[in-house]
Parts: C-alpha cells; sequence; structure tokens
C-alpha cells in the first residue's frame, strides 16, 4: 500500500486520486510509437470497428453486438478487514442481562428479573470504522467572553489535532446512540484478521458494511468535522458559546473496517417484547429497553396528589380558623 | 511545493501533421483541433494518439457520457417547458439541429489552500428603550427590533480545494462549463482511447499556464464561498480574504458536453444551448418577448395607479 505525497495518507486499490486530498495517482506513462497515426479500435469478436456506447459504458460492436471489456470505475462495498474477538462467553452475557434487568430500579417491575423470558440470544459483530488522523483545524465561534451591547462576540483560532481509534459506526443493526455506548469499551490492540477463528468462540454473524467505499468517505469525513467540532469546543474562550464552525485539513488517515462484538438479546415479558445489548468484551456494559409498572407510577402519582391535598385541606382549616 | 502531475517541457513542443489515413479504409481523414473523426467513407471511428507537447497534453481523466442524444433531447425538452413567461412562445417548440456529444479538453485542479481573512462580524441584539406614557411617567419597554452591533475578527482557514475544472477548449468557454457544472467525479476513469471512440474529442487549444491562473482564480472563489459559511455570528460584511496555494495539481482531462442549436425562429439565429453530458444539467440563452414584457409593464403600472385611485378616494 502506497501513501499519498500531499496528505500521506494511504492509497487504496483502484483509486484515481486519494481520498482525503484529491491528488490523483500518478502513473508510469505508457511508452509510445514515436509516429503518431490514425487508429481505429476493433472489435475483439469479429474485427469490425467499434465506438463506446453509452448504455453500456463501453465500446460495443454494432455489427456483432460484443462489448470491450475497458477499466470501469472502483467503488465497492466496503468489507470488514478486522474484528475483535468475544471476551464475553454466552453463559456470561445471560447472567449480565439477568443481573442488569434487576438492576431496572423501582419504576420496573419486581418481578422482572425472574418472569423475563429469553427469546434470543445472538452473537453480532458490527461494522464500524476505526480511523487515525492527523489535522490542522481552523474554527470560529460566537462567545459571551467581551460581549459589548450584543450578548455574544466572535473569536477565531487554530489547533491542531490528532484523532486516535475514533469509531465510526456503520451498523445498520444497532443505532447511533448504542454504538456510541459500546464503543469506549473496546479493546482495538486484540483485533485479528475478520477470517481467524478462535478456539472455542461461539460463530458470530458479521454484519455488512451496506455503504460503497465513496459513501464510506462521506460518512467518515462528517464524524470527523463532528468530533473535531466538539474538540474544539473546549477551547473556546468564554462560558457560553454558539455558531461553532471548523474548517479540518486531515492528513495521514488511515481507515480501518472492524467488526465489533456484540450480544443482542431479545427478551419477552408479559408478552411484550423487549431488546438489550452486551458489550462483546466487557460484560458489565449491559444497556437496551425494559418495561415499566404503571401500576407503581400510578401509586406514585396517587400518594403525591394525596399528601398535596392533606397539605391544601390543612392550609385551608388553618387559614378559616 | 507544488507538485504539478502533468509535466511537459517546451523542449516536447513539436509539430505534428494534421492529416491522416484512415485506419480501416485508408482515405484521408483531416485532425485539425481534435483527437478522433469518423471517415466519410466508411464511418469508422479513428483516433489519433500525438506525443504531448507543453500545450497538447496527453489526457489523463475522463469523464464518460451516461446517455445517448435521446437522453440529451428529453433533458433540452424539460428546459425548455421550464423557461420564464416571459420567454418567447415560440421556444416551447423549437427545433433541435446539430446535436453533438464532444469531449471537452479542461484541466482538473487541486491544491492545498491556506487563506488569512478579516471581517466584520454582526451580532444581533435587541435594544432596550425609556419612553414616558400617555400620563407621563418614564417606562421601561422593549423594542422587538433587531440592531447588529459589528466586531472586527481575523483568523485563518485551511483546507484542500478540489475538483476544479477549467476548460481548455476554443469552443467552450470557462463560464460556459461552470454553467453546467458540477460533474460526478466519482465515476471519472482514466483516459484509454476505447473510451472515446466514436465521439467528438477536442485537443488541448488553451496554455497549461493560463489555465493554471483561472483554477487559481476558481479556487479563491470557492475559498470565499466557504468562508462566508465559516463565518460566525448573525452577519457578516467586509469580508476580504488572501489565499496561498501549494502542493499544486493539475491533470488534463476530458469532459462530456452535448452541444446543440436550437432554433425557434426562422428570421433569428439558431440559439446555442450545452448540456452536461453525465447530469443532463442545461444552459443557454432564453430569447424575450418584448409584448410579454411591455404587457406585464402596463398590467403593473394600471394595477398601482387603480390602488393609488382607491386609496385617494
Amino acid at each position: 500500500m502506497t501513501a499519498c505525497d500531499r496528505c500521506a495518507s494511504p492509497l487504496e486499490e483502484g483509486d484515481l486520486r486519494c481520498a482525503v486530498c484529491a491528488l490523483p495517482v500518478p502513473v508510469a506513462a505508457a511508452p509510445r510509437d514515436g509516429t503518431p497515426r490514425a487508429q481505429v479500435l476493433r472489435c475483439t469478436e469479429c474485427n469490425a470497428a467499434v465506438a463506446f456506447d453509452t448504455r453500456v459504458q463501453a465500446p460495443l460492436c454494432g455489427f456483432c453486438g460484443a462489448t470491450m471489456t475497458i477499466e470501469h470505475p472502483v467503488d465497492p462495498i466496503e468489507v470488514a478487514e478486522l474484528r475483535i474477538p468475544f471476551a464475553v462467553p454466552r453463559e456470561t452475557a445471560v447472567l449480565a442481562v439477568r443481573g442488569w434487568l434487576g438492576r431496572r430500579g423501582w419504576f420496573a417491575p419486581r418481578a422482572l428479573r425472574h418472569e423475563a423470558i429469553i427469546d434470543s440470544l445472538t452473537p453480532l459483530c458490527w461494522a464500524g470504522w476505526i480511523v487515525d488522523a492527523h489535522a490542522q483545524v481552523a474554527w470560529t465561534a460566537d462567545s459571551d467572553l467581551d460581549a459589548r451591547r450584543s450578548a455574544w462576540a466572535p473569536y477565531a483560532g487554530k489547533l491542531a489535532l490528532r484523532f486516535d481509534n475514533l469509531c465510526v459506526p456503520a451498523s445498520r443493526g444497532l443505532d447511533h446512540g448504542e454504538c456510541a455506548a459500546l464503543v469506549p469499551f473496546y479493546d482495538l490492540r486484540r483485533a485479528v484478521p475478520v477470517g481467524s477463528t478462535i478456539d472455542g468462540e461461539e460463530p458470530a454473524m458479521i454484519e455488512s458494511f451496506d455503504a460503497q467505499r465513496s459513501a464510506a468517505r462521506a460518512i467518515v469525513q462528517r464524524r470527523i468535522e463532528a468530533v473535531a467540532r466538539a474538540k474544539v469546543e473546549p477551547v473556546i474562550p468564554g462560558r457560553k458559546f454558539r455558531n461553532v464552525h471548523v474548517a479540518c485539513m486531515l492528513e495521514r488517515q488511515t481507515t480501518q473496517r472492524v467488526a465489533l462484538p456484540a450480544w443482542v438479546l431479545v427478551y419477552r415479558y408479559r408478552g411484550s417484547p423487549y431488546r438489550a445489548i452486551v458489550h462483546g468484551q466487557r460484560a458489565e456494559v449491559v444497556f437496551g429497553s425494559s418495561p415499566t409498572d404503571w401500576i407503581k407510577i400510578a401509586k406514585l402519582v396517587g400518594g403525591i396528589l394525596a399528601i398535596c391535598a392533606i397539605v391544601a385541606a390543612i392550609l385551608l382549616a388553618s387559614g378559616a380558623e | 511545493m507544488a507538485v504539478p502531475s502533468h509535466e511537459v517541457s517546451s523542449a516536447d513542443v513539436r509539430t505534428h501533421p494534421s492529416t491522416f489515413s484512415c485506419g480501416q479504409c485508408g482515405a484521408s481523414l483531416e485532425f485539425s483541433g481534435v483527437r478522433t473523426q469518423t471517415c466519410p467513407y466508411c464511418t469508422s471511428p479513428n483516433f489519433v494518439e500525438r506525443p504531448p507537447s507543453a500545450n497538447r497534453p496527453h489526457p489523463q481523466f475522463v469523464l464518460t457520457f451516461t446517455g445517448d442524444g435521446n437522453v440529451a433531447k428529453r433533458a433540452l425538452d424539460r428546459w425548455l417547458r421550464t423557461r420564464s413567461v416571459f420567454a418567447d412562445g415560440r421556444l416551447k417548440h423549437a427545433r433541435v439541429a446539430d446535436l453533438r456529444g464532444i469531449y471537452v479538453p479542461g484541466y482538473l485542479y487541486s491544491a492545498v489552500a491556506h487563506t488569512e481573512y478579516t471581517a466584520q462580524i454582526g451580532e444581533h441584539y435587541t435594544e432596550t428603550y425609556t419612553e414616558r406614557d400617555s400620563d407621563g411617567k418614564l417606562v421601561t419597554k422593549t423594542r422587538d427590533v433587531t440592531r447588529t452591533e459589528y466586531r472586527p475578527l481575523s483568523g485563518s482557514h485551511v483546507g484542500y480545494v478540489a475538483d476544479i475544472v477549467v476548460s481548455a477548449s476554443v469552443g467552450l468557454s470557462d463560464a460556459e462549463l461552470a454553467k453546467i457544472e458540477p460533474f460526478e467525479f466519482l465515476a471519472m476513469r482514466r483516459y484509454a482511447p476505447a473510451l472515446v471512440s466514436g465521439w467528438i474529442t477536442e485537443e488541448w487549444a488553451r496554455r497549461l499556464d493560463d489555465c493554471t491562473r483561472a483554477s487559481r482564480s476558481k479556487t479563491v472563489d470557492e475559498i470565499g464561498q466557504r468562508l462566508r459559511r465559516f463565518m460566525p455570528g448573525d452577519s457578516h460584511s467586509d469580508l476580504v480574504w488572501r489565499t496561498r496555494v501549494d502542493w499544486e495539481s493539475i491533470d488534463p482531462i476530458l469532459v462530456p458536453v452535448w452541444v446543440l442549436a436550437v432554433r425557434y425562429r426562422p428570421d433569428k439565429p439558431a440559439l446555442r444551448v450545452v448540456i452536461n453530458g453525465q447530469t443532463g444539467k442545461v444552459s443557454g440563452p432564453t430569447p424575450y418577448a418584448t409584448w410579454k414584457i411591455v404587457l406585464a409593464m402596463l398590467v403593473l403600472v394600471a394595477t398601482a395607479g387603480l390602488l393609488v385611485w382607491l386609496g385617494n378616494r
């Protein structure tokens, strides 16, 4: 894999230009015959002259219908290269969920831990991009510092940022919030090639990226800018700020396509389904949806209203005296 | 640091013949200003690969046509139907003449842009003032009028500039090309004669240094647009910026353009219309009907007069 001369980001096979800075990838000039002459592109089947046809996006022979094979733009569907192995076995994941159900708080049904029926527990390797990059970031914002007649004053600045192991979710199965809750707890140093097997590990479904290379790059770019904006906010002077704008110039950006482990559990409580997620490497990281005991809530509201009524009655009575 | 990926020297400048024999039947073909030519005797699509010279480079990239002439005609019909109400009515029944798909030569430019800017940033506030009411008491009222306080701001902006295309054609100016942009560079391919065979492919006619200057000018405009989005506050004025570019690259590219003549009146010259061969975006002049404009102005004046008269009554 070679690197772009301008931004030092790795180039991928089939790239005509660097995905980060758009510098064209140089190619060795083909040796040419010194004497120019008129040439005709010939059909490889019947030797007739052929022309480029827009319907097939290739030269098409008008006599025999043969199509010439030519280079097409490369924009493949993203595929995971690495995966992080499961460190939490199935039994531990079930126990973790049972424990989590027992800690759902006062508003959850008391019988939830024992009456919840586990419908399915699926090991899933969800898709994500792990990005490392350096960036020069220019920013502007409004701050309350040194404000005069208006509540805001404009500020601008510039700083160098580094993005290490920035995880950009590409999952369709897990939503963005679920991915964000899982990401901080992965040990990315344990990544192995996606095809490798580990003894005793349960086979997991590896989620496809469902995005082409070009779309992936746009998603990653947007995520980096969002993170850069968040990293700039502490630098803005003053207590309040608004209108934060960033301009990023990325360098040495590497992107790895990784499959990240999680247990996706569907359980049923009194007929209704709920979903919980257990982290694939850390069993203590569990979250999801759970039922609410509306009778408890009704009792609580009734109790509060009764107390309010009693207090009001006492106040009215004391006022009347 | 400049990295021209297209490098030629003045030593490469040579003259080459423009007449060649057809590769199929041997008939004499004139390749003046074009790289491709269809033989009038045997209809074979010929192409000529000349050695690159200072101002006639070898194409690096090509964006191919995505549809045939019928697609271009449909795009034109849509465009003709959506002209202004003041356009000449006969435009909708215009005849298309001389539809040609042309690979227009140009340069694809990219660079790193470092910009220093200054601006006046407008921050809105609500004005509070005191006044006496009808009883003569001093009261405070908040007027719902937006005032703007301008504060100076200076700073820097960094970023890559890519996808800047300038025309190197004699037939299609930069301004005309800009009107049918953007092109979709995701579909860009490395040049091969097979991609342009059978289509008119114009040769580079504009000097490289001239195109580089035009690219830099477009870069400065592009940075200006970015800066306008980059400014904080509720508004801004007096935005001035100075851009320095480095790591420039400029590569010869062929872009697909349909060029056609639209004849809407026998007593008027045909209109030249250009269509983006990838996206179908159309650009061309719109002839207006004078009587429609005069009538509209008369109606406007009559309405205004009527309203004034009614107001006076």
